[in-house]
């Protein structure tokens, strides 16, 4: 039996819910604000839909979200998802409460929540997942996040013993999370694994066993922590995979996944070697709800990346390959910034507008995260031209000069709107615009300038 | 030279490893000592200068089970006028006890500030600091669990022009003793605040110009005129 104060908060997040839709304003979690302010027990008196799956970790969970509801949508069930809004607790009412009846019963099968760390207080003793994805745990925002042990804290302080996990084998941390949660199911890769070890100035958020105190010791490293690490006192270690990526073909644009003597590939929706990882969780998460291979294999042959987190625009034969990371998370900006390097090809020109905007204009600002992004890779020779962006673009090329990027190929602009006339385009095929999760409407409109130069500039 | 690192690989939690860093390219002909929790600190008397940075509450107390046996060998160091920089959440450890709330835990810490640490992990400070030690000005950031209560009138690090001291009700930021400064302004204190830099290392007797100091200097400039401007939040 529901209160009557739920049916109240129902009432008026319903209410809010249907005028913020005749606004066009979807993307809002204030209905969510609205029950909650009424009543603080309305998560949990909502009745859930049958399944719940969390998906949670530092990087990596919008991505995984989106994914999981094209899937299992495309498999045929009814999904409650809140891409449209914010991971945190208001975010996650408004997803449920919109596909509820006004008595607060489920009208989808399924939601797929995407749950920010720190909201796990104020979300798991409530709503309690079936399954919880959890595809990494990492140095994230200073302000809000602290460090990784704090993150592992709050998490298996909330989290019910009966959710089934599914973690990242290759991330140690993660791997950890919640030891008393008896169903686990870890993922991994073991294809193209790396044969030099990372570079002493990324960070790594675990170094000592946390049973023993002993030293860890890298098998291989990957990035920052995310590798294969023993302790060299007790032996503990990365657990196996039960769902192994055994094989990545970026040419032929699939990637082989492994499981229980079964193997099959699988369409690559990005070559990154964390969107590999996030795939491959989705994998073992799927199939250890019960759907077969074959199906996840036809849900990824039309599944993508939200164009805001990665994108390409090709004009007269030039490419701009525009990529979001959060700022403030120095291990997303230093993989964009990675990427880049990486990918095979002469004379790319990289915009990084990573800084804060909203946290220098709308809140207290602290820009630390700034030095522990890993700027070296922007050494490399393919790169012959890097413009900072943003407010704290000053700062930004002072650490990269301490990284080792030389002076004569670096430029900085604080303002956005200056980017088209400040970089130097011609003769360039290859641009790499990486920025803020803030900054999205900014950088549509960085796209859209930088497009028309070249355009105008036709050809190389 | 001798300057030694403590515990780098797990005290460099919030940027302030770049301290380390900046030393390294502003003193290329000295020696860094960069002693890992797994081993035995240094502190021997020959060290110039020794950096701790910022750490986890976990690493606060494994730090202190390695450093209290040391406390003499700090102390002489002190004593002698060798420059020792703690940032961020190492500050904590050099106050006499660490009160964990939340995990209710108490740790004695090494006792050469008689100060009390209450560090509640479900109430975050964050905050910006804009302050005055000796003839420099120093900008920087708070990010932090716990605040430090006591009276630290007679050996404050810096005097806030705005932001906070050691706790909400302080306007005295650190403390200093001879010239071990600790200081919760975390992460890159040094690149963030070159003059500072040059600061410390005449400490040792010796003078080094801060590395890419235009570069380092317009980006501290602004962030000065950012802090001094009324519309500014801290």
């Amino acid at each position: 039996m529901k209160s009557l104060r739920f049916y109240l908060a129902m009432a008026a997040a319903k209410g809010a819910l249907f005028g913020l839709r005749l606004l066009r304003r979807n993307g809002t979690s204030l209905p969510g604000d609205v029950a909650v302010k009424i009543d603080k027990n309305f998560l949990a008196e909502l009745t859930p839909p049958e399944t719940v799956i969390a998906v949670t970790g530092t990087n990596g969970k919008t991505t995984v979200s989106n994914l999981l509801t094209s899937i299992l949508r495309g498999a045929g069930h009814s999904v409650t998802n809140n891409s449209l809004g914010t991971n945190i607790r208001a975010g996650v009412v408004t997803a449920l409460l919109a596909d509820s009846t006004f008595s607060g019963r489920p009208k989808k099968d399924i939601a797929v929540l995407e749950v920010d760390e720190r909201s796990s207080l104020l979300i798991y003793p409530y709503l309690k997942p079936d399954y919880l994805i959890c595809n990494n745990l990492m140095r994230d925002s200073i302000k809000r996040n602290a460090h990784t042990e704090f993150i592992r804290y709050i998490i298996d302080s909330a989290l019910p013993e009966s959710t089934k996990l599914i973690l990242n084998a290759d991330d140690l941390i993660c791997a950890l999370l919640a030891p008393k949660n008896e169903s686990r199911t870890y993922f991994g890769i073991t294809a193209d694994i790396p044969t030099t070890f990372a570079q002493d100035n990324t960070v790594k958020d675990i170094v000592y066993c946390p049973n023993c105190g002993g030293k860890l010791v890298a098998d291989y490293i990957r990035y920052n922590h995310i590798g294969r690490m023993h302790c060299e006192k007790c032996g503990m270690g990365n657990p196996e995979p039960d769902f192994v990526v055994t094989a990545i073909d970026s040419a032929g644009g699939v990637f082989t996944v492994s499981h229980g003597g079964e193997a099959r590939e699988f369409r690559l929706i990005s070559d990154n070697i964390v969107n590999v990882y996030n795939s491959c969780g989705v994998i073992a998460l799927l199939s250890t709800m019960g759907m077969s291979f074959e199906d996840i294999a036809r849900g990824f042959s039309s599944a993508a990346i939200v164009k805001s987190r990665l994108g390409e625009v090709e004009v007269c034969g030039r490419k701009i390959t525009v990529m979001m990371a959060k700022g403030q998370n120095p291990i997303a900006c230093s993989r964009c910034v990675s990427y880049a390097a990486s990918v095979p090809v002469r004379d790319k020109r990289v915009i990084i507008m990573e800084d804060d905007k909203h946290d220098n204009t709308n809140n207290v600002e602290n820009t630390c995260w700034i030095y522990d992004c890993d700027y070296s890779p922007l050494k490399d020779d393919s790169i012959t031209h890097v413009l900072f962006v943003g407010p704290r673009c000053l700062d930004q090329y002072l650490h990269a000069l301490m990284d080792g990027v030389p002076e004569e190929k670096m430029s900085c602009t604080p303002d956005y709107h200056d980017i088209p006339e400040v970089l130097e385009t011609r003769g360039c095929s290859n641009f790499y615009f990486l920025h803020d999760l803030y900054y999205e409407r900014e950088s549509e409109e960085v796209t859209r300038a930088l497009t028309e130069k070249l355009r105008e500039e036709g050809a190389v | 030279m001798k300057i030694e690192a403590l515990f780098p690989e797990v005290c460099s939690l919030f940027g302030d490893g770049k301290n380390i860093k900046y030393l390294e390219l502003m003193l290329p002909e000295a020696e860094f000592i960069k002693t890992p929790l797994t081993g035995e600190p240094y502190l021997a008397p020959d060290v110039d200068l020794v950096l701790i940075g910022s750490m986890t509450e976990r690493t606060q107390r494994m730090v202190l089970e390695k450093l209290i046996p040391c406390k003499e060998k700090l102390l002489a160091l002190v004593d002698s006028g060798v420059p020792i920089l703690a940032t961020g959440s190492a500050a904590d450890i050099f106050c006499r006890e660490i009160h964990y709330v939340t995990e209710k835990i108490d740790a004695e810490g090494l006792g050469i500030f008689d100060l009390e640490v209450r560090t509640d992990l479900f109430k975050r400070y964050n905050g910006k600091v804009l302050g005055r030690s000796g003839d420099l000005t120093l900008t920087g950031f708070k990010s932090q669990f716990s605040f430090f209560y006591g009276d630290n009138s007679a050996f404050p690090f810096m005097e806030c022009e705005r932001g906070i001291g050691i706790n909400p009700q302080s306007r005295l930021e650190g403390m200093r003793r001879n010239n071990l400064i600790c200081t919760q302004l975390l992460g890159p204190l040094l690149p963030s605040n070159p003059l500072f830099a040059e600061y410390l290392v005449s400490l040792t007797g010796r003078a080094a110009e801060a590395p890419f100091k235009k570069a380092a200097m317009a980006a501290y400039e602004q962030r000065l005129r950012e802090f001094r401007d009324p519309k500014t939040e801290f």
